[in-house]
């Protein structure tokens, strides 16, 4: 495929989505639009995700920390004068002052993440294997006891409320949609070629000269940026959160759906959020109970989250790589596709 | 109230939590020393070693019976854990572990919630042991639990360093511990072996569970979260993958955590978990195979 | 096409979405019911409050389509369990209002949930009202479609106050607060509000978190005062007050322990023991067979339909919205939601089994009296009903 034809395919399918989420509203009912506004949402977080885990080897247990820290800062910045008068009377008088819109508070909660994973990146990527995901775990655990204890900024334990609804379906498929771009770019460049050469052996890696250090610390950084904006546009989907909703459920849910889908592509990331999303969904109101005709099923809440997890370890012990596995949805396999079906 | 005996609380207090720490990190570290694998739903098999022992007494058993029932569904269940969840994936990279382990908590504190509700439950103790001694006129208060913990753990402590040292199937753990290929050469059943350490760990674990809701009075799903947090941490001081190791950082970490409580002044002491996991990322990256431990793992 | 995996798992996932829609696209209403939605957190942190609550409406629904129904309709409950996880929360709001279309809604035992889920029936105009989440600010949070079922924390906190003061004759007082959550917080700050208020004196106060084992540290603080407090109260959430109060006691602490409907558990007492003897708590309602008619009629009615006494007030309480729902949904005399809104706004006096219900003004926060129950003998009894007379302001 041409550089031109493959410049025309990404806009096309752009412009195709971007058409899709304004008109989903008048097409279907709030409650679909509002699946797939979270859907784009965790595939964000998921993709962005799977940046320093997939590609790098480096297994990140604390992104949700990161998404915590977003929705917090951008929260903060766009609760009104009055809201923050009344939720955060014990504001320092700067940050009282302000009052973003809802982009600018996305794109600086993007970037308080962005200083933050150096600080915490530059000495944690020296880690490998189990004891880098044990080190930031340790940091989601730090980040849940900042937010409960700085009450002052974060109101504690309690319920942080008040924060503008603004997340509608076009901003979170925007959203993912730069971020799948940029995500995109970056792994398909020279660059990425040499995050998946370390990922693959470390030592080899070395051996050729691609200096693992920044390479990882680059993957982590670029993945918390994404987290941070993930985690803003989270916080004006539900408007008010609390620090227990960005600490282990939260991470079990992303890593799922990372798994599922498969580590090691994009597509697969993407995949994994929408088969587990629906799946979740169904299983939802399956355990409501249902009528079978022969046999009525009661109630069973509760299972669903059970099922979930037995699936997941069954996608472990039988396929480990994920539904997509390596296979990405590359260019040349959408002309591929598309030849096929002209042929035809 | 005097210095001195606010200090002797204070190291009661340590030594009562140390030595649940010390009991589960001891676990962490066994199966990771054997299957270099981060077990995260070590922490679950607290709880059902405390709900095994509230079913038992629900069923009549008197406290003793129910207390040694319990210990030992603890570590049924972490054998059966390891056949049907570890074993499929046993020799695949370490995320795959770890991501398996998540999802073995996931299922464990999920099937808890569905059977027993998500609410504490009480925990009932036998009359002679709620009572507490009172000291210097109600200064220091000494609990029977307090008792109980400290006297469990030892002969847990003991019995597991009769059984590394004197008996051929520790011994055999141990080898594997150190070099799992070469135990298989010399023809030692490491199947067998896992299943063993298995069972002790989550022995030990379901036991720590057991004195825990003895302590809080109460049992739920979720118990084992927070203190398998705190093992991770206990066994990574201590040298992850020795059970000396763990039993050290054990106390360690109980006697920092009670003493940045007491002694340091009250706006520090709700960051208490946040100092933890700092410490803990001070020694993933400074010490990382802990005070114990030689240099073995290769880092960056 | 060749039968890949691909292929199949592509076929599945379409199945799913299929099926998925199937149990969701439900059959306009039925002729015969008006729905009412009811979600709550079944599973969960908060089942343990919100699962009796689910039951005691339960109870109304079965009473109330015995006796004919609303409007010559039955009413249905629209189950949903929302998991105590906000993202589900919303999501069922949205099923409520846009695939099971219910014109009034009613659930949750936490503002917290209240909070996730206000917005979305606000937005639509489709009023919803909670039977124990107690934070007197969530109306205004919300909107005009939100109402309380229950008195606010300020209300209950105010009673305690003004029971202290009087009954126990308490001039100073130690609080405590688990500072991990909104309604203990609140209840502490409204409680010292009242108490100041009263001419009382507080002398010490104190933090824990909701999870500690214990409360050593804040013990020892408050044993070395000088001279001791009257009273101790403590703002506590149902899994740690059995505890508290065991290591108060074991210290040596004989006083009074008061505090609000958090204590309202069957953990008080079984774990507590004796060690809960001479406390007293602020809840709806004296759920014992030796209380009111009304309540000792529910109580049997729970019993027989669940073979479980109810667990806490909370359970009449869900039993109570049902009942002042279904009384306004009979005086607008239709299923339209602004009507049905208005009716529940002009509510004045409905006879619940946990007090008269009544929404004065503008304000959806009922006035109803608070029940202090003690603990005597290692047995609860209603120590005293309370209809405070200052209110700190929510």
């Amino acid at each position: 495929m041409s550089g031109m034809q493959r410049l025309i395919v990404v806009v096309a399918g752009i412009a195709l989505l971007g058409l899709f989420s304004f008109s989903a509203p008048a097409m279907m009912n709030d409650y679909f639009v509002r699946i797939l506004t979270v859907m784009c949402i965790n595939a964000m977080l998921v993709v962005s995700m799977g940046l320093a885990n997939g590609f790098t080897g480096v297994f990140s247990l604390g992104h949700v920390g990161f998404v915590g820290v977003g929705a917090y800062v951008s929260g903060v910045l766009s609760l009104s004068a009055s809201a923050k008068a009344s939720y955060l009377p014990d504001l320092p008088a700067w940050i009282a002052g302000l009052h973003l819109s809802f982009l600018s508070s996305t794109i600086v909660a993007g970037l308080v993440c962005v200083v933050l994973a150096f600080l915490v990146g530059a000495p944690l990527m020296r880690l490998s294997g189990h004891f880098v995901s044990v080190a930031t775990l340790g940091f989601l655990i730090i980040v849940n006891v900042v937010l409960i204890n700085a009450d002052d900024y974060t109101r504690g334990a309690r319920t942080f409320t008040g924060v503008p609804l603004q997340t509608t379906f076009p901003w979170a498929m925007g959203w993912l949609l730069l971020a799948l771009v940029v995500l995109a770019r970056i792994v398909y460049s020279p660059k990425g070629r040499a995050w998946r050469a370390v990922r693959e052996d470390t030592i080899a890696a070395q051996a050729i000269g691609i200096d693992v250090l920044p390479t990882r610390l680059s993957a982590f950084v670029i993945g918390a940026f994404f987290a941070g904006a993930g985690g803003s546009l989270y916080g004006h989907y539900l408007g008010s959160f609390s620090p227990a909703g960005f600490y282990f459920a939260y991470t079990f849910s992303l890593i799922s759906m990372l798994v599922i889908g498969g580590m090691q592509s994009m597509t697969g990331a993407v995949v994994g959020v929408i088969i587990v999303s629906i799946l979740s969904e169904l299983l939802r109101n399956l355990e409501r109970g249902f009528d079978l005709g022969v046999v009525a099923v009661p109630p069973l809440y509760g299972a669903s989250q059970i099922v979930l997890g037995i699936i997941f370890i069954l996608i472990m012990i039988f396929r480990p790589s994920g539904v997509m596995g390596d296979l990405e949805l590359s260019f040349g396999r959408i002309a591929a596709l598309l030849h096929k079906g002209r042929k035809e | 109230m005097s210095t001195e005996l606010y200090i002797a609380q204070q190291i009661i207090n340590a030594v009562s939590l140390g030595s649940l720490y010390a009991l589960v990190a001891i676990g962490l570290s066994m199966i990771f020393g054997i299957l270099r694998m981060t077990n995260f739903a070590h922490g679950d098999m607290m709880m059902v070693g405390a709900f095994g022992t509230l079913v038992l007494q629900f069923m009549n058993l008197g406290f003793g019976w129910a207390v040694l029932g319990g210990i030992g569904i603890g570590a049924l269940a972490g054998v059966v854990v390891e056949r049907v969840a570890y074993r499929p994936v046993r020799g695949a990279p370490e995320v795959t572990l770890l991501l398996t382990s998540l999802a073995v908590t996931y299922i464990l504190e999920n099937l808890g919630i569905l059977i027993f509700t998500s609410s504490a439950q009480n925990f009932p103790l036998p009359e002679w042991m709620d009572s507490a001694f009172q000291l210097f006129d109600g200064q220091i208060t000494f609990t029977q639990i307090n008792l109980m913990t400290v006297a469990l753990t030892a002969v847990a402590l003991g019995a597991l360093g009769w059984f590394v040292t004197r008996t051929d199937i520790g011994l055999g753990m141990r080898a594997a511990a150190e070099d799992m290929g070469a135990a298989n050469l010399v023809g030692l059943d490491v199947n067998r072996l896992i299943v063993v350490a298995f069972a002790i760990a989550s022995g030990f674990a379901g036991l720590a569970g057991i004195l825990w809701a003895a302590q809080a009075g109460v049992v739920e799903p979720h118990m084992g979260f927070t203190p398998l947090l705190k093992a991770f941490v206990a066994a990574i001081i201590g040298g992850f993958g020795s059970i000396a190791g763990a039993l050290i950082g054990g106390y360690l970490l109980g006697a920092l955590e009670v003493f940045i409580v007491a002694f340091l002044p009250s706006e520090i002491s709700p960051y208490r978990d946040a100092i933890v996991f700092i410490l803990l990322i001070g020694f993933l990256l400074f010490r990382p195979n802990g005070l114990l431990k030689r240099s073995q793992e290769v880092k960056l | 096409m060749k039968l890949t995996r691909r292929t199949v798992l592509g076929s599945a996932v379409v199945a799913g979405l299929a099926i998925a829609s199937g149990p969701l696209a439900r059959p306009a209403a039925a002729q015969e019911t008006i729905k009412i939605g009811a979600p709550f957190n079944v599973t969960g942190a908060l089942s343990s409050v919100d699962a009796p609550a689910l039951n005691g409406a339960k109870v109304k629904v079965k009473e109330i389509n015995d006796a004919g129904g609303v409007l010559g309709k039955k009413l249905e409950l629209v189950i949903y369990d929302t998991k105590t996880d906000p993202t589900v929360i919303a999501a069922t709001a949205s099923q409520l209002i846009n695939q099971d279309k219910v014109p009034v809604g009613l659930g949750f035992t936490d503002s917290d949930s209240a909070l996730a889920l206000g917005p979305i029936f606000q937005t639509a105009g489709v009023p919803f009202v909670t039977p124990g989440a107690t934070s007197p600010k969530l109306p205004d949070q919300i909107g005009t479609d939100m109402f309380l079922a229950c008195f606010g924390d300020n209300v209950q906190a105010a009673a305690g106050a003004e029971f202290v003061l009087g009954k126990l004759g308490g001039k100073t007082v130690y609080l405590l607060r688990d500072n991990s959550t909104e309604y203990t917080t609140l209840l502490a700050k409204y409680f010292k509000e009242a108490y100041l208020h009263g001419g009382g004196q507080i002398v010490l106060e104190d933090n824990y978190k909701a999870g500690d084992k214990s409360f050593t540290a804040q013990i020892t603080k408050l044993k070395a005062l000088s001279p001791k407090p009257d009273v101790l109260y403590v703002a506590a959430q149902p899994d740690d007050i059995g505890l508290v109060v065991k290591q108060m006691r074991q210290a040596g602490l004989t006083q009074p322990i008061v505090g609000g409907d958090g204590y309202d558990t069957p953990l008080l007492l079984s774990v507590g023991g004796k060690a809960a003897n001479n406390v007293y708590f602020s809840t709806h309602a004296y759920m014992a067979e030796d209380s009111t008619p009304a309540i000792v009629t529910f109580y049997k009615a729970y019993k027989a339909a669940y073979n479980t006494p109810p667990e806490n007030a909370f359970a009449a309480l869900g039993y109570d919205t049902v009942g002042l729902v279904a009384d306004a949904i009979s005086r607008a005399g239709s299923t339209d939601s602004a009507k049905i809104r208005d009716a529940l706004a002009a509510t004045q006096g409905y006879k619940g089994i946990t007090g008269s219900i009544s929404y004065a003004g503008d304000s959806r926060v009922p006035q109803k009296t608070v029940s202090i129950i003690g603990v005597k003998d290692d047995k609860l009894y209603l120590a005293a009903e309370v209809t405070p007379n200052w209110i700190p302001k929510p």
